[in-house]
């Protein structure tokens, strides 16, 4: 319970106004006491300075002469006068402004009680041995103590006034915190009910609650965004899946009435559909991938070579030209088969969607901090509308809707980039149209 | 052959143990893992085709169980798709090949066929690969059919030393993307076929005999009669 309250801020700022209520605690005992005790050691020099002078005289004159400097003492007497008392040896009272209620000692006495005429008092007092006698001169304490009582008295109003305004700015703090974080709470359960569309409103003042409000509002975006792309290529993938089910639903029912080619339609069918799944998964799987990937050393330079040399003799069946430009010696980091896949999938769209006589090439060059392979041809290339779209999942350029392929080769090819911690860009130039994918080196 | 499979999934283990049956292997069949092992470790078999992911005991723990009691029996696992990662544990954790749900029983049946029959490696002459009238020298990357010399495109040589080291068993498309290719997907262009003819008119030119068999429906082959 006490650590729950300590970890409030009405509990940090009551814990403040404790620290320095003790310091100021503190710092007034301390004035008073060096204030204590210099009030005192300026009563006992002035009670040694009025003995020395008392002593003077008896050293002149006797007794009798000290008796008569109190009794001139005492006639002149004003507020701040001292207090003498006189004894002969046998204690009897020889001059005296004061009657002692303290037995007399020799030497300082700091409490000394006597009475003068009916009002008591408390002094400081030296008494000092003389020949026949003893001399005791008195300093009142009452101005002692009511300077203490003074000082006592403004260190605890300042103490009180201290408490009070800590206490009253942990109450003030604790509300403005809570009702500062009341606005992200709302907006929280807000989104908790399904709102995403909620924001924690901003009041501009960059202060750390406007900041933790900007931050909080940046990272709702970003799963809004998720969660759009979620729900776009599930409906994509719906989407995309209902023509072939369909398909497989229509030949099926040709199967059932004995058309014998039905079944194998329907076989090649869910095959198709099994490979749509397959490339899902696939690209799902890469994207998240990237950061527990086992990485090893490629040597780029060569698959590139390997690559070309499969796929030449199938270029050059489908009528294409296949040539190859590639710096040697380029090495990354990476997944062999997952670069080879991306390859292959560029390698296959160039066939795909090319016409024959189409020439390719396959290059690849250091650009300061990447590698970029680049697979580009002089075929037709896709119009600037599809472009846009072109890595994203089932996205397929108008004009080659009703030919082979699903439209996820190149979304695959983006996300084996993105997994290497590059990226899957087109290239145009004046004679070509390609893909070129960034590596980091 | 004997044959284990340890397969949870009832249609799957029966579609299995069915296509073996009928090619005259002995079947055994287990459920789940914990029996799977069991009678695994009873030992006796040829080969074991287990799935991935078991009640009990998981296809993979099964296999390093069984590598750590120092039992060698050839194991197939299998998987769904979509396991790039799993792949690399099944084989890091023992298992000698890999299968992806959903597979032709062609498939499967020729990889249990080069499971089971792994070739010993041989003395000096390692390096030379002989299967009929066919000579394939690994290290100086030659090849000569009675005597001559055929010359080859580096695909076409790895893909020759492939098929000649599992000499009179099927490879499969999808074996050969494997070993040769280095590829864990599948292409939509033929390269298999592309390369295949490309090599066998190499090899068949001047040549009466096929020096490839096509076994259709499954895959390749070299007989070397």
């Amino acid at each position: 319970m006490l650590t729950r309250l300590w970890r409030s801020t009405f509990g940090i700022v009551v814990l403040v106004a404790l620290a320095f209520s003790a310091a100021t605690l503190a710092i007034g005992a301390v004035a008073y006491e060096v204030t204590h005790e210099a009030l005192e050691e300026q009563l006992d020099h002035r009670v040694a300075v009025e003995t020395r002078a008392l002593v003077a005289e008896a050293r002149e004159g006797g007794l009798a002469a000290v008796s008569e400097a109190i009794h001139l003492r005492e006639d002149a007497r004003n507020e701040a006068s001292l207090d003498y008392l006189l004894v002969d040896r046998a204690g009897r009272p020889i001059a005296a402004t004061i009657t002692p209620l303290t037995p007399v000692e020799p030497g300082y006495q700091e409490h000394f009680g006597f009475r003068r005429g009916n009002v008591t008092g408390v002094g400081q007092a030296l008494a000092t041995p003389l020949p026949g006698g003893m001399l005791v001169v008195v300093a009142d304490r009452r101005d002692l103590a009511a300077i203490d009582r003074t000082l006592a008295s403004l260190f605890a109003t300042a103490l009180a006034a201290m408490l009070a305004l800590g206490i009253g700015a942990a109450v003030l703090v604790g509300w403005l915190t809570r009702r500062r974080l009341s606005r992200i709470d709302a907006t929280a359960q807000a989104i908790i009910a399904g709102d995403l569309t909620q924001r924690v409103p901003r009041d501009g003042s960059d202060s750390e609650f406007d900041r933790l409000a900007a931050t909080l509002n940046r990272m709702l975006d970003r799963i809004a965004a998720l969660m759009d792309n979620l729900r776009q290529v599930s409906t994509d993938v719906a989407h995309d899946l209902r023509t072939p089910l369909t398909r497989l639903c229509n030949q099926l029912d040709r199967a059932a009435t004995g058309d014998k080619d039905a079944i194998e339609a329907a076989r090649r069918q869910a095959d198709d559909l099994l490979e749509i799944f397959a490339a899902l998964l696939r690209i799902a799987e890469v994207e998240g991938l990237a950061e527990r990937r086992a990485l090893g050393a490629v040597d780029l330079s060569a698959l590139l070579e390997d690559m070309a040399e499969t796929y030449r003799p199938d270029f050059e069946a489908a009528g294409h030209t296949l040539t190859i430009d590639v710096m040697p010696g380029l090495h990354i980091e990476g997944d062999r088969r997952l670069l080879a896949q991306a390859l292959s999938n560029l390698l296959e769209n160039t066939l795909r969607h090319t016409p024959a006589g189409t020439a390719a090439k396959l290059s690849a060059k250091v650009s300061h901090d990447a590698i970029e392979v680049t697979l580009e041809d002089n075929g037709p290339g896709v119009p600037p509308v599809d472009a846009k779209r072109l890595f994203q999942r089932f996205a397929r350029a108008e004009a080659s809707r009703t030919t082979d392929g699903h439209g996820l080769g190149l979304a695959l090819v983006r996300a084996i980039a993105v997994g290497h911690g590059g990226d899957a860009l087109l290239s145009r130039s004046e004679w070509a149209f390609g893909v070129t994918i960034r590596l980091p080196r | 052959m004997r044959i284990l499979i340890v397969e949870d999934d009832s249609d799957t283990r029966a579609f299995v143990a069915q296509g073996l049956g009928q090619a005259g292997h002995q079947v055994a069949v287990s459920e789940d893992g914990r029996d799977g092992l069991f009678q695994a470790t009873g030992g006796g078999f040829d080969a074991i085709v287990v799935d991935r992911m078991l009640p009990g005991l998981d296809g993979l723990a099964l296999v390093k169980a069984l590598r750590a009691a120092g039992d060698a029996t050839p194991v197939l696992m299998l998987t769904a798709v979509g396991g790039i990662a799993d792949r690399v544990e099944g084989l890091e954790g023992g298992a000698d090949d890999y299968l992806v749900k959903p597979f032709a029983f062609s498939e499967l049946a020729a990889r249990l066929n080069a499971l089971a029959r792994r070739p010993a490696p041989r003395g000096d002459d390692a390096h030379l690969l002989r299967v009929g009238d066919i000579v394939l020298d690994l290290h100086r990357r030659t090849v000569e059919r009675d005597g001559r010399r055929v010359t080859l495109q580096p695909r076409e040589f790895a893909l020759l030393a492939e098929l000649m080291r599992n000499p009179r068993r099927v490879m499969t498309r999808t074996m050969l993307l494997e070993r040769v290719w280095d590829f864990d997907f599948d292409p939509k262009t033929n390269i298999v076929e592309t390369h295949l003819s490309r090599l066998r008119s190499k090899l068949n030119a001047g040549f009466d005999a096929d020096a490839i068999e096509t076994v259709r429906g499954a895959g390749y082959m070299i007989r070397g009669e």
